[in-house]
């Protein structure tokens, strides 16, 4: 069968309303009926911004936002073109919020600002014309490009011009654009992240979002636990954590230690009723424990954290029954062992080679 | 008219989860934190949790008064927190902190306390001290040495030394990395590093780390004893911004677990439904092939406003060993969770969740939870 106009015709138009559909849903083109202020033509026509930002050039760090109403509009615009808010469509809501989240949380005084930039508000407003939530206040950077506020950095001394960082929970909601905006996969990064800034991180975050997570029986704080509901929250132990949990200790030895110390396993474990003592089902393969050693001593080389996290202190006795000096067990220790502890004395040294020994 | 900008001085936030299926359910928390108005120097922060169930049980989480040089030359904390500078891992204690600050770049820490035993257990003879100093110099670059102490028992459980830098040399790429070298049984006990780049909708990682569990258990632990089977990653993760609402994070990466090499990977989708971003599915596929643990997984996510404070989010997700061993052939898992939350701070959420897991063949949890936040001024 040969393709015709009236064959191709019905696809060409699926096609394009399937594409018009994807640009909705993916944001190329934006839904909303209202769209950000048209600064570029206004400014175009010659009109300051003190025309319809009444004000702001005196302006404190109270008062008034100094955003026009629809009465500001229609001073010049003598006849709307229906009668509904002028700033309901030529404006996005998002402006307002952004303002006061920024009147709230910055000290700011404009006055001091538009003398030193001799009235020209579009050298820190560098943005003003840009469709994003963001794009109407001047960003940190641009507050650099005159305020060093070097010794200010170097000192995590932010009261200067943010209110309440960490305490008012990162209230602003505005991330950093520099090196440390949490992006990527921020969960495994933050580690080496905050390793040398960790007094950095503190100006925002609290230190309960830090033992929310790191630390001994911080369980009921999981984020995945508390706002469970919350399913887009990163995680490590997030949706069937619990099913999949030793394969994922054994999949990176030693990351559970982190977090968690040797004895998280056994009191979970005992919790749950599937600890020795608790439970008469092994969890062990089979040929894990033969006359001949079998798989325990490769698999416990490969992750002793698991091993320590069931058979750990007074569980020790276990290995040393044949692994003390003289047993049938053998030596232990892999190729290349060496420490700087006394043999004798020091523990866990002295719980198979103890003086006499 | 909006008041000027100032600090709440005293915030509370209460959670209550209960679980049907929870061994200390139900749960609540309690976050206090207060800044004194006029004294904006000290701060202080609590965080508490208690449980019911077959027996009461609670903990104390975070308990930190927290002093601070008006001028950022210094800064002390006390209390119980988590600890973690430099290449000294995290650890929660009961004891101090402190740093102080110079113009030029310079700082030094100093720590002490006791680790934290769980449930007001009582404490055998330990604690944990060290300090850590560093330099700030030219392009953003950040050096820092550390030491760390731990004892247990009054023997030492762990004596280490580290090194950890940061540098942002260019707005488009940073990096930062840090080692610990284990001073009882000397070797590398962890080493972590990251490098990206950005430029435009793109962000690159390259990651890699080295991890001694053998040296990360305490020198007390007789597991400790076992010898040096050191665990590498080295990976990269993408992060694609294809459309204003669609994200794609793609990360790989190549492991040799105790000499036997494998590698995991996965890649993860979210699209945003709506301008505002409350509205979203997300879709995740992971590879984990390791010897000894292998395994595919798919996670689903979403989240719907219904109006009026209402949202609706679900999440499922299945994972396939490739070696079952009896622990059944696939473990599922789903969550439905409705959750309403006021102007006024008040939030609800209910949900169900069923699993079947290598421990329950089947298994249902039902879950609630209630919170309420106050900022008193």
């Amino acid at each position: 069968m040969r393709l015709g106009p009236t064959h191709v015709l019905p696809f060409a138009l699926l096609l394009a309303i399937g594409l018009a559909a994807c640009a909705s849903v993916l944001g190329i083109r934006p839904t909303s009926p209202s769209h950000p202020f048209e600064h570029r033509a206004h400014v175009l026509k010659g009109i300051s911004c003190v025309e319809c930002h009444t004000g702001v050039q005196t302006a404190g760090e109270g008062g008034p936002l100094h955003l026009p109403t629809d009465a500001t509009c229609i001073g010049c615009h003598q006849k709307p073109h229906d009668d509904r808010s002028c700033l309901g469509c030529h404006s996005e809501p998002y402006v307002r919020q952004a303002v006061e989240l920024a009147r709230t949380n910055l000290r700011f005084t404009h006055s001091q600002h538009t003398l030193a930039a001799n009235g020209d508000c579009v050298r820190c407003h560098v943005e003003v014309t840009e469709a994003r939530p963001d794009a109407p206040l001047p960003k940190m950077a641009t507050c650099f490009g005159c305020h060093e506020h070097r010794d200010q950095w170097t000192l995590r001394d932010c009261d200067g011009c943010h209110v309440d960082l960490a305490g008012s929970g990162m209230a602003e909601g505005i991330l950093p654009d520099d090196h440390v905006v949490h992006d990527g996969d921020w969960i495994r990064e933050h580690g080496a992240r905050a390793a040398s800034e960790r007094d950095l991180c503190a100006t925002c975050h609290s230190e309960r979002q830090c033992a929310s997570c790191h630390g001994e029986g911080t369980v009921p704080a999981l984020p995945a636990r508390l706002a469970f509901d919350e399913v887009r929250l990163p995680g490590l132990h997030r949706a069937g954590f619990a099913a999949r949990h030793a394969d994922e200790a054994h999949a990176d030895p030693g990351l559970c230690t982190t977090c968690h110390t040797e004895s998280s396993c056994v009191d979970c474990h005992t919790r749950l009723a599937v600890a020795p003592g608790t439970t008469t089902r092994s969890p062990h393969p089979a040929g894990w424990l033969t006359t001949n050693g079998g798989e325990h001593g490769t698999q416990a080389r490969i992750d002793p954290v698991s091993c320590a996290g069931c058979h750990g202190g007074a569980g020790e006795q276990l290995c040393v029954g044949c692994h003390r000096v003289g047993g049938p067990g053998g030596n232990p220790h892999g190729p290349g062992f060496s420490s700087r502890k006394d043999e004798h004395h020091d523990l866990p040294c002295r719980s198979c080679h103890g003086v006499g020994s | 008219m909006t008041p000027c900008a100032h600090a709440d001085p005293l915030r509370l936030r209460g959670d209550a989860v209960a679980a049907s299926q929870g061994t200390s359910s139900p749960t609540g928390l309690i976050v206090l934190q207060g800044e004194d108005a006029r004294k904006p120097w000290v701060e202080a922060e609590g965080l508490v949790w208690a449980g019911g169930g077959s027996s009461f049980t609670g903990d104390v989480l975070v308990l930190t008064v927290r002093f601070r040089e008006p001028h950022g030359y210094g800064e002390l904390r006390a209390g119980r927190f988590v600890l973690a500078t430099g290449a000294v891992r995290p650890v929660q204690i009961d004891g101090a902190y402190a740093i102080g600050r110079a113009p030029w770049g310079s700082s030094v820490e100093a720590f002490g306390g006791l680790p934290v035993v769980p449930r007001f257990a009582t404490r055998s003879y330990d604690w944990v001290a060290g300090g850590r100093v560093a330099q700030k110099i030219r392009l953003g670059i950040a050096l820092g040495l550390s030491y760390v102490q731990r004892r247990e028992y009054g023997d030492i459980a762990g004596e280490e030394i580290g090194a950890d830098v940061a540098a942002a040399p260019l707005s488009w790429c940073d990096l930062a990395a840090f080692a610990s070298y284990d001073l009882l049984n000397p070797g590398i006990a962890e080493a972590r590093a990251s490098a990206a780049a950005r430029s435009g909708a793109f962000r690159f990682e390259l990651f890699a780390s080295q991890q001694s569990p053998g040296r990360l258990l305490p020198a007390t632990s007789l597991f400790s004893v076992l010898g040096d089977l050191p665990s590498e990653t080295l990976g990269a993760t993408v992060r694609w911004r294809a459309a204003p609402r669609l994200e794609v994070l793609a990360s790989g990466a190549g492991q040799d677990v105790a000499g036997g090499a494998g590698g995991n990977g996965w890649l993860r989708g979210t699209l945003k439904l709506n301008e505002q971003g409350d509205a979203d599915l997300g879709l995740e596929l992971r590879r984990v092939a390791v010897p000894g643990a292998e395994w595919t997984g798919a996670r689903a996510t979403a989240m719907l406003p219904l109006g009026k404070g209402f949202r609706y989010s679900s999440e499922v997700e299945i994972v396939v060993p490739d070696y079952p061993d009896g622990r059944g052939v696939a473990w599922p898992w789903g969550l439905s969770a409705l959750a309403w939350r006021s102007r006024d701070g008040w939030e609800v959420g209910a949900a169900v969740e069923a699993s079947s897991s290598p421990l329950h063949r089947y298994e249902t949890d039902a879950l609630a939870r209630v919170s309420r936040a106050l900022d008193v001024r």
